[in-house]
């Protein structure tokens, strides 16, 4: 079975999906699943009351199984209570479509554990609160940084131009990367800023930067720069996936 | 039918050429290697397609190899000279951005020990000589770059590369599948040792492909048999599929440069549009040095493969280097070679123009294009600023 050989329900949610969109409220809780690196990207919003699910939302970056497995959840899961709605598997929610192509059954699988992870948030908000631990990680030298210095990796821009046309990185030391990183827009149409945080502080200069065409990357952070003579590659860690990818860049501008 | 933008996949048989082949398979049905008069007829057309299509790139007709098609060819070219040049040197250099067939043989090659460096492209696609020369060394035999990208349709400074080579003494194998029927190709002006094309790139028949091979260029065949083509690929000749391929290259010769100017129109109309209407939207590839009938976006908070659906819907072929449309759920390894990330790679949309298009297949797409963009954002949690 071809990858795009969807039966006509799966096609029937993929035109027409039930319940988009997002909910607001104390009582509303977010689940999230997915990686933009593998592919998908799931996020259910779900209102419960009385231990019912009264109402639910989704959104989804991914392909027309994942936007048809989301849609489907939604139904299946609306009016069940919280413990029957999280017993809900991947392997249902693929009955339920007639069917999916062997090679889509991960992104039913999403659908089911974005649930889940919206759900068990949920029963958490009813539980007792337990501390959050955050990441403690001391940061360590980055893997090739100072084979590459002036060959590729730079602390500092003299000369912009000198970038024309390059592929840049710029890691977030504070406020100087993010105005090396605006600047460089000007020289080049592909700068990357790679951050470990979460979201960018309220400052002008990060504001500046989110509507420069610079592509952020939030909670990444480079693991090692790598290339034969000079850099080609930069490899990322994605905190929040724990994941990791290689990346082709020109240049990566550490100031110091 | 509805409306085909994907060329690059796929090509009809132009009904020219269908004509051409049908004597081929009752009338003039023979064997090029029986010695009466039903094999001679079979043996004039042979050697009449290998004469025209050694022409047609520059070549001489006895450097014109038959095989079953584009991957035959790129196995017969890359393993068959690493095979028989492995005393010279073990080392073999590719693009990143080389079309899946050989990134494969040149796994197959490791395994059986030689040593393959990829050269990374530049942000448009472009191999540069700076990049290629770091990874060349004494033990280097063989570069194999494509002369121009299948996906995003950048276009190679083949001839460049191709003196680089000859100056080292290093053979230079091309796949010029992507370029065929719509650049000219020269293998003396380009210098190139070895090049891959298509039957049905040129709107032929599928089921044939020809390996170009310079006089004095030693390989090994892989198909051992009977001896055809002077030994390099065994089997009996497909006599119909090669009087097609020759009414096919007879065709382009005539109606190429009309044919590329129409398709230019097209392409340059879409991405100005596209561009011009739709944020957040990027052109991948090449701005100027690109295949005239190529066009390839990346969309913002969108995934491909509902894109392709979408379009599916209206009855329009199109196609997308997103993951979650390919066999092995991996996003385009020529997208990711550009420095896209993941999420970017999966957005991707490629549209290729061919001969039977019409300016009013150019407007549908440019109609349905804005909607769909619109409503799959709507629906994308990575898309949320804008909407």
């Amino acid at each position: 079975m071809k990858s795009t050989q969807y039966s006509d329900k799966v096609l029937d949610h993929f035109k027409n999906p039930r319940n988009v969109g997002t909910l607001k409220g104390d009582d509303v809780s977010v689940g999230r699943v997915g990686n933009p690196v593998c592919g998908d990207l799931m996020e259910f919003y779900v209102k419960v009351k009385d231990d019912r699910i009264e109402d639910i939302k989704f959104k989804t970056f991914g392909c027309g199984s994942a936007i048809a497995t989301a849609s489907m959840i939604t139904e299946l899961a609306k009016g069940k209570t919280v413990e029957e709605a999280i017993r809900i598997t991947r392997q249902d929610v693929a009955n339920e479509l007639d069917g999916l192509p062997p090679i889509k059954m991960h992104c039913s699988n999403l659908a089911a554990d974005a649930l889940r992870d919206a759900l068990t948030k949920h029963q958490k908000k009813q539980g007792p609160t337990k501390e959050q631990t955050t990441d403690s990680t001391v940061p360590g030298e980055i893997k090739g940084l100072s084979d590459f210095l002036n060959k590729g990796v730079f602390t500092e821009v003299a000369n912009f131009s000198d970038f024309a046309n390059k592929r840049s990185m710029v890691i977030d030391k504070g406020e100087r990367s993010m105005e090396i990183a605006i600047e460089l827009t000007k020289q080049t149409p592909r700068v990357i800023f790679a951050t470990k945080m979460k979201q960018l502080p309220a400052t002008e200069i990060a504001d500046k930067l989110k509507k420069s065409p610079v592509r952020v990357l939030y909670e990444s952070e480079v693991l090692e720069i790598s290339g034969l003579n000079t850099v080609e590659k930069v490899i990322i860690h994605d905190l929040n996936e724990d994941e990791k990818y290689e990346l082709f860049v020109d240049s990566v501008i550490v100031p110091a | 039918m509805g409306i085909y933008l994907d060329y690059q996949s796929s090509k009809p048989v132009d009904r020219r050429v269908i004509d051409a082949m049908l004597p081929y398979f009752d009338e003039k049905f023979g064997n090029p290697s029986s010695l009466h008069h039903v094999g001679d007829v079979a043996t004039e057309i042979l050697e009449a397609s290998r004469k025209t299509i050694g022409s047609f790139v520059g070549g001489k007709s006895d450097e014109i190899v038959f095989t079953s098609g584009a991957t035959e060819s790129n196995n017969l070219a890359i393993t068959g000279y690493a095979m028989r040049n492995k005393n010279r040197g073990n080392h073999i250099v590719i693009a990143e951005i080389e079309h899946i067939s050989i990134h494969n043989i040149a796994k197959y090659l490791e395994k059986n020990g030689f040593v393959v460096s990829k050269i990374p492209v530049d942000q448009f696609g472009l191999v540069t000589l700076e990049k290629l020369a770091e990874r060349v060394n004494e033990k280097t035999i063989l570069v194999s770059v494509g002369y121009a990208n299948n996906e995003i349709g950048t276009i190679q400074n083949v001839a460049q590369i191709g003196a680089f080579c000859r100056e080292r003494n290093i053979a230079f194998h091309t796949d010029a599948v992507a370029a065929e029927g719509l650049l000219l190709l020269d293998v003396e002006k380009d210098k190139i040792d070895l090049m891959t094309l298509s039957s049905n790139d040129l709107y032929g028949p599928k089921g044939l492909g020809v390996l170009y091979v310079r006089n004095g260029i030693r390989i090994n065949p892989l198909t051992i048999g009977g001896g055809q083509e002077r030994g390099l690929r065994s089997g009996t000749e497909n006599i119909p599929a090669i009087a097609g391929m020759e009414k096919a290259v007879e065709i382009i010769q005539k109606e190429m440069p009309e044919e590329t100017r129409r398709f230019q129109k097209f392409r340059d109309r879409v991405i100005k549009e596209v561009l011009g209407s739709i944020p957040k939207c990027y052109l991948n590839g090449h701005p100027t040095s690109r295949l005239p009938n190529n066009v390839h976006f990346r969309f913002d908070g969108i995934e491909g493969e509902s894109l392709l659906l979408s379009f599916k819907e209206k009855n329009i072929a199109v196609s997308t280097g997103s993951a979650c449309s390919s066999k092995t759920l991996e996003p385009s390894h020529t997208l990711i070679a550009l420095g896209l990330l993941h999420e970017e790679a999966h957005g991707s949309l490629e549209v290729t123009f061919g001969r039977f298009n019409e300016d009013s297949d150019v407007d549908a797409f440019l109609d349905t294009l804005p909607a769909i963009v619109k409503r799959l954002r709507k629906l994308s949690p990575l898309y949320k600023e804008e909407v």
